[in-house]
């Protein structure tokens, strides 16, 4: 069973620290009783945790040391003389022809990226479905994608069309780009998909839920719905 | 709370005190004085080093990443401004470079024996078994973590070994304090996952 309390779960470490205020902790055991998969995940990231407290900090022998008068000599020299490898390099590869060999390669690798998801996405399109049995979509504030900047209620759901998706296997996220319109879109917003919930395709029109917050990390200074807690198709 | 307001890192000694000692260092190096360099580079190097190791997992790698990120250190503390604290900045120019290995590196990761074996190292004494039994238990949860991969490895290591808030990590990272959380979870279940086997002697 999904459970969306996704951010109660982010208390349990600090609530295993000892750091969460009253209110918190209650608010956390009181989900536990009410909740098996949370009950289960709380057990298996305290054994985590407490098997990460004993790590300790790898210290190195001298010899693994960087030299300190290597260092600051390599710092005091001038920046050409440092970066000259790299530039070299970059003069070289900036010739007419090893840039048309470049771009020839990145159209071909685009053309069969493309071929190749159309194929395997196109039997994905009926997984992206509305499942109501483990969210009330009610709750769910329905707001234009241009109207989020003044939205102040944590779940939305806004219609849109995906592109630039975007997977990050390692974090085992998805990411993608919501916009009002399919061609040419001038604003979107950005959302970000969790769980294993199946991505949606470029060029889909769907409905997406999930909450709505401001990323304000300097290089990003966005609005976005992350997570996503579910999408759904429409015509 | 872990995820509070930023502070400086806790360590050894106090937190106020340090940040304190890193404002007078960072304005006498950048005033150019190279004893001040050198404290700096003492009172990160072990920090550094063990972040290095931990992320990258591969000894023969190591040398070249510290002076890379120390170069760096060392070039940019000129512009350094105070606009975060000296510690997250330099923990941020270690994860970047480590950031960037990992992606050059093509091959997966195999954690190597002597990286375990770097604790032996520091005191030859003969271990008692209380503190033979404890190094084995460090060493099997240490080969848990350097299984997993980069990103989660490195914020168990912020987060366990450095002591960094979820505040902090945030700005090491460059990512939101929520999405720290979210991959430290993954990451501890993972770990759990993996040193499951070895409840019983954990």
């Amino acid at each position: 069973m999904f459970c969306p309390h996704f951010l109660l779960r982010r208390k349990f470490v600090p609530y295993f620290e000892g750091s969460l205020g009253g209110e918190s902790v209650k608010r956390v055991e009181q989900h536990l009783v009410d909740c098996e998969p949370c009950r289960h995940l709380f057990v298996r990231l305290r054994a985590g945790h407490q098997m990460a407290q004993r790590l300790q900090r790898i210290v190195p022998v001298a010899s693994e040391s960087p030299d300190f008068a290597v260092l600051m000599a390599a710092a005091a020299a001038p920046r050409r003389e440092w970066a000259s490898g790299w530039q070299d390099w970059r003069e070289h590869l900036a010739t007419p022809r090893v840039v048309t060999v470049l771009t020839t390669l990145v159209i071909v690798q685009l053309a069969l990226l493309v071929v190749s998801n159309r194929g395997v996405l196109l039997g994905e399109r009926s997984r992206v479905a509305i499942d109501s049995s483990t969210l009330d979509l009610g709750e769910f504030r329905q707001i234009s994608i241009d109207d989020l900047k003044s939205n102040t209620q944590p779940h939305v759901a806004t219609d849109g069309y995906v592109y630039d998706v975007h997977t990050d296997a390692e974090e085992g996220t998805v990411a993608f780009k919501l916009a009002g319109s399919p061609n040419a879109p001038k604003q979107f917003v950005v959302c970000e998909i969790m769980t294993r919930m199946p991505a949606p395709r470029d060029g889909d029109h769907v409905r997406v839920y999930g909450v709505a917050r401001y990323d304000a990390q300097t290089d990003r200074k966005w609005y976005e719905v992350n997570p996503v807690l579910n999408i759904a198709s429409l015509k | 709370m872990a995820g509070g307001g930023a502070q400086p890192i806790q360590d050894s000694s106090s937190g106020a005190v340090s940040s304190e000692l890193d404002r007078e260092r960072v304005v006498a190096a950048q005033g150019g004085d190279a004893g001040a360099f050198r404290e700096l580079y003492e009172a990160y190097r072990d920090r550094i080093y063990s972040l290095v190791v931990y992320s990258i997992g591969d000894p023969s790698q190591t040398q070249d990443v510290l002076q890379t990120v120390f170069f760096k250190i060392f070039r940019g503390l000129r512009s350094f401004r105070f606009e975060s604290s000296l510690s997250t900045w330099i923990y941020r120019i270690a994860h970047n470079e480590c950031q960037d290995h990992h992606r050059r590196r093509s091959a997966p990761h195999v954690p190597l024996e002597a990286i375990l074996g770097s604790g032996d190292e520091i005191d030859g004494r003969p271990a008692s078994d209380d503190q033979h039994a404890q190094q084995e238990r460090e060493t099997i949860i240490r080969q848990a973590l350097m299984q997993l991969p980069f990103k989660m490895r490195e914020v168990v290591v912020l987060k366990y070994v450095e002591g960094l808030s979820y505040e902090e990590m945030s700005k090491a990272l460059g990512c939101a304090p929520g999405t720290v959380a979210s991959r430290l979870n993954r990451a501890l279940a993972a770990l759990e996952e993996r040193l499951r086997p070895f409840a019983g002697l954990l």
